[in-house]
């Protein structure tokens, strides 16, 4: 079966004025569809900097990264722009909805984006799907953490992605508002079939991912630990 | 200095990190201060140290004597054969034309046999190759001799050909004299005899100069005098004339100055809302500061002192660029002042202390005033409030009602004051009503921009897609940033439209005049540059002559004398009656017709007076005025007023045959010629020409003379058109500044649209988008407001400041391509910084969270 995402002896140095640091050290992952895999490590363990490989965001130093087969190596912007648009969606710690838009005009921005007609439609039905419809004409200030990363969540599904990208998701919440936005991912990823990539420094987290990914130095600390 | 560090670390090192903003800031300030020092330094040197020409020579004398057609020269042997010690100078005063260059300059008569003995005492270049300059040469080889300063190039014995009136003539140099003659400027100078012949002045002189020996009051000697020389003749301090011409002046150099402050006025809010945004953005960073225990006190100094640094380096950057640009703007001004008020020569550019304190006070003050409101909300940031970023726009989301009341109070105010007479001759209230219309349109602004970008982002977005929906929503979502960008740009744009609309009324008020008061279709004068001060005669006998050419129905004379009137210049003409009745309404207040007017001219003491004369000192039809006229005083009944854009300073009217009463030896300085119907223009204009001979005389056919005026219109009111210009240069470079601010304001929202598939392509579209909204709100806005403008510009400042009467207009295609260059740049402004937002990278904008 292909993999949704597949990272091969991917290495990651950035310049930094006291030299070169190494991010990700000749790393290498595999994750097929519907698969909600947990990355755990302290800060600066390159969390994020996977993340940002996977999400089309950034190139390896060496190695390579696949989505749904296609390398990012060697894309162009447009490219990348397209593979983003089409196979990738983000959730982020602190939501960022942009607070110029009301709650559908966030969900539905990145299908106008692709230039995709009746996104308002999707963009209704992603928001009844996290539970939000009936605040569809809100504006950002106006709803509360939770609801702010329900709104991001339904914005980052609307596309139907293949790889569904989040960086500590539950951060910035509560733990009885982020265990809701765990349960709903969750389940979001299982009724969807799509791979959720999740870096969080939450046990409760990372307790209900299929695959716990510890990260240390670049490097993945132990095996993956698969669950039932 | 712990001070000067926290300066450095919390003011100064972010403003060098973004060098492209800060530079565009300076500059900003830079162009708008140095208009100003520009304007000051163009209009002290053309019309604040006004000297007229004809002051060459004058010296150093206490009373004037002068007389509507000249005094009678007989006066000057009067006076000399008074028992108490005095000088008389008499003078012949005319501007003669040097032919080899076209270059007319003043022709001073003086009695250089009396004068001989103070000049000698001159410096000894003076006296090149051995002449004694003061003494009269007589003529050799049948030319007479003049003398003249050294900056018009010539040296002795060189021949001059010198066009004085319509004659051509050849004059010997006899000497040169120092170009930094007594009143710095060019002049020709010829024995008092000889100018009488060569001007026709025959048994006058224009003006006699007297010095009066000490002990006596100058009242006393007035009186003394009025009493010994005929009653039209005026006795006054010497320099009556210049305080004149200078009180004349002083309403074209206030509107002038006004205009000059409009960039600046840019540049305040800009300033404004550059400190503003800075303030706005790091609110987190000012909490921080607080907590740490930074007090009110220092953060208010550290945002002022921000704006300090950005008006400082603007300011120095402004006097070498003001004064350059003053070289330029002299040399307009001039033209304008010697064009529409009288023949001067602008002195030398001198940067004084007052100057310089000026452009200081209105660089770095205004940047202080403009920036003391966002300093004061910076130091007012409670350490608990620092975290909410974006709740300071929501405050002037809510604010912007009760902003739209305040809007409405102004306005109301601006009303109010338009209607307030003028104060000491200036239009105050009008100035200030100005002011208030405008901040009356900037605190309308933020309930503008949210009320159209909320109402078109649908439209925008069918239209343009969702870069065009994301630009109107962040301009409606900013209104902290983008309110008072729109109000900078829309007041540059409404200052520009204003004047437009103005300058463009003007323009058509002055065409539909000329339709009425050229009627004739051949006009002649002495050939040479036009002035409204000077009116070279022609011969007397031309009229007569042009009379009888076949196709001629009928010719009539003008001549006009420059005198003045209760302290204002006016120019007092004299008319023939005997134009061919049009019939249609010719400019006059009653709605009567010319030849209506013209034959109750006819009647004895009788006058017409100009718009102008009749608003400067309240006079109307059916008052009486009197007037000091050849030896006598005569009172004159007005008869009615008539619409003139000629003459700033005024005209009366009257006939010529009542005015050869006062004045027998009348000259003429400018024929009108009818035709017969059916006599071809162009057949005539050659007879004409054939009848003029070698005279220096032009002919000009109705058309041209139209289009000559309307050339020199658009000349003179080119320096109004570059201050406005210069004035929406600063708005857009303020708008590119400002886009800066704001793309690195918004980083974060790039990058994260970037995350979420926007191209950098849809990134730069959606920041030009914003800047043409900017761009377009502007130009609505400002042509909105700059019509409201225009309104107290033609009917309350330009009334009270020159007494003229403008018909609105809609200059349409000016107005069409202003807005369309504005739009257009405001869109070019916008490529750097969108260049900008496409190089910031995403993953460090939104891990900076």
């Amino acid at each position: 079966m292909q993999a949704v995402l597949e990272i091969k002896g991917v290495t990651k140095e950035y310049s930094t004025e006291g030299g070169k640091v190494r991010a990700l050290d000749n790393f290498s992952l595999r994750v097929g569809r519907g698969t909600f895999v947990a990355l755990v490590g302290r800060s600066g363990c390159g969390k994020s900097t996977l993340l940002n490989l996977a999400g089309a965001m950034d190139f390896p130093t060496s190695g390579e990264v696949r989505i749904e087969g296609a390398s990012t190596t060697g894309l162009g912007e447009q490219q990348l722009t397209a593979l983003r648009r089409s196979k990738i969606g983000f959730i982020f710690q602190s939501f960022q909805l942009l607070r110029t838009l009301s709650v559908v005009e966030n969900v539905e921005l990145p299908l106008l984006l692709s230039g995709v007609g009746a996104a308002r439609a999707r963009a209704l039905e992603r928001l009844e799907s996290v539970g939000l419809a009936e605040l569809a004409g809100r504006m950002p200030y106006q709803l509360s953490g939770g609801q702010m990363q329900r709104v991001a969540i339904a914005r980052a599904l609307v596309h139907s992605p293949a790889l569904l990208l989040a960086d500590e998701p539950t951060g910035n919440l509560d733990t009885t508002t982020g265990n809701a936005i765990l349960a709903l991912l969750h389940s979001l990823v299982r009724t969807e079939q799509a791979t959720l990539l999740m870096a969080t420094h939450s046990a409760e987290a990372a307790a209900i991912a299929d695959c716990v990914i510890h990260l240390r130095d670049g490097r993945m600390d132990g095996t993956a630990a698969a669950k039932d | 200095m712990p001070q000067l560090t926290l300066f450095y670390r919390l003011i100064l090192r972010p403003m060098l990190r973004e060098p492209g903003r800060t530079l565009l800031m300076v500059i900003a300030i830079a162009v708008g201060a140095s208009v100003v020092l520009a304007i000051d330094l163009a209009s002290e040197a053309a019309a604040g140290s006004f000297h007229s020409s004809m002051e060459s020579f004058s010296g150093d004398n206490d009373l004037e004597l002068t007389a509507v057609g000249g005094v009678d020269e007989r006066c000057v042997g009067l006076l000399d054969t008074q028992p108490e010690p005095r000088r008389v100078t008499p003078r012949i005063e005319e501007y003669a034309r040097i032919v080899q260059d076209g270059e007319t300059v003043p022709l001073i008569g003086l009695d250089l046999v009396a004068e001989a003995g103070r000049y000698a005492k001159e410096p000894a270049q003076l006296l090149p190759n051995g002449w004694n300059p003061f003494s009269p040469a007589g003529k050799q080889d049948g030319a007479m001799a003049i003398w003249v300063t050294a900056d018009l190039g010539f040296k002795a014995d060189d021949q001059v050909e010198l066009q004085i009136n319509d004659t051509r003539t050849l004059f010997r140099v006899a000497g040169v004299l120092p170009a930094s003659a007594p009143s710095g400027t060019s002049a020709i100078l010829m024995d008092i005899a000889d100018a009488q012949q060569v001007t026709g002045r025959r048994g006058t002189v224009d003006r006699i100069l007297l010095k009066i020996p000490p002990g006596e009051s100058m009242e006393q000697w007035q009186s003394r005098l009025g009493k010994l020389l005929p009653a039209g003749v005026s006795i006054q301090p010497q320099g009556t004339k210049t305080a004149a011409n200078r009180k004349m002046l002083s309403a074209f150099r206030w509107n002038l100055r006004i205009l000059s402050y409009v960039a600046l006025l840019v540049g305040a809010f800009l300033i404004y809302n550059t400190i503003s945004v800075s303030v706005a953005r790091r609110r987190p960073e000012i909490g921080t500061l607080r907590a740490l225990g930074a007090s009110r006190l220092l953060l208010l100094g550290a945002f002022l002192a921000e704006a300090f640094a950005l008006g400082l380096a603007g300011t120095l950057c402004a006097i070498p660029l003001g004064r350059l640009l003053a070289t330029f703007t002299v040399r307009m001004l001039s033209l304008t002042i010697n064009m529409l008020y009288v023949s001067s020569t602008a002195g030398g550019l001198h940067l004084s202390a007052s100057t310089l304190l000026l452009v200081f006070v209105s660089g770095i003050g205004v940047s202080l005033l403009a920036a003391f409101a966002p300093a004061r909300e910076a130091s007012l940031v409670a350490p608990t409030e620092a975290m909410a970023r974006g709740a300071r726009d929501h405050d002037v989301q809510q604010a912007r009602r009760q902003l739209g009341w305040y809007s409405l109070a102004s306005g109301a105010i601006a009303l109010l004051l338009s209607f307030l007479p003028p104060l000491a001759g200036k239009p105050i209230g009008g100035y200030a009503a100005t002011l208030f219309l405008v901040a009356a349109a900037a605190l309308l602004m933020p309930l503008v921009v949210h009320g159209s970008m909320r109402a078109t982002s649908g439209v925008l977005q069918r239209l343009f897609g969702i870069e065009a929906l994301l630009a109107a929503r962040s301009l409606s979502g900013s209104l902290r940033r983008t309110a008072v960008l729109v109000a900078a740009l829309a007041t540059a744009v409404a200052m520009m439209t204003s004047v437009a609309i103005m300058v463009g009324s003007f323009r058509q008020t002055v065409l539909l005049w000329m339709d009425k008061e050229l009627p004739a279709d051949l006009y002649l004068r002495a050939s040479g540059t036009a002035a409204t001060d000077r009116h070279p005669q022609i011969a007397p006998a031309l009229a007569a002559k042009i009379a009888s050419l076949p196709g001629v129905l009928a010719v009539t004379r003008f001549y006009a004398f420059e005198s003045d009137y209760q302290g204002l210049p006016v120019s007092i003409a004299a008319i023939d009656t005997n134009a061919p009745e049009s019939g249609r309404d010719a400019g006059f207040f009653s709605g009567r017709t010319s030849g209506q007017v013209l034959r109750e001219l006819e009647e004895p003491g009788t006058v017409t007076i100009s718009e102008p004369f009749a608003y400067k000192h309240s006079l109307r039809a059916g008052d009486s005025i009197l007037l000091p006229l050849g030896s006598t005083v005569a009172r004159l009944r007005i008869i009615d007023v008539f619409y003139d854009y000629g003459n700033e300073h005024g005209y009366l009217v009257m006939s010529r045959k009542n005015m050869l009463q006062y004045l027998p030896t009348l000259p003429t300085s400018n024929l009108a010629v009818y035709l017969q119907p059916g006599a071809k223009t162009e057949a005539v204009r050659h007879a004409v020409q054939q009848a003029i001979g070698g005279q220096e005389v032009v002919v000009l056919t109705n058309a041209e003379l139209r289009r000559e005026a309307v050339r020199i219109f658009d000349q003179t009111f080119t320096i109004t058109y570059a201050l406005e210009a210069i004035a929406v240069l600063v708005a857009i470079m303020g708008v590119a500044g400002a886009l800066v601010s704001i793309v690195l304001d918004r980083r974060r929202e790039f990058g994260l649209l970037r995350f979420l598939g926007a191209s950098s392509a849809q990134i730069k579209k959606m920041i030009l988008y914003e800047s043409a909204c900017i761009g377009l709100l502007s130009s609505i806005a400002g042509l909105c407001l700059g019509y409201l403008l225009s309104l107290l510009l033609i009917f309350v400042i330009n009334r009270q400041s020159f007494g003229w009467t403008i018909r609105f207009h809609w200059p349409l295609p000016v107005l069409s391509a202003a807005l369309g260059t504005v739009l257009l740049a405001t869109v070019l402004a916008a490529l750097y910084p969108a260049r900008i937002a496409q190089g910031l990278n995403p993953i460090d904008v939104i891990h900076e969270e």
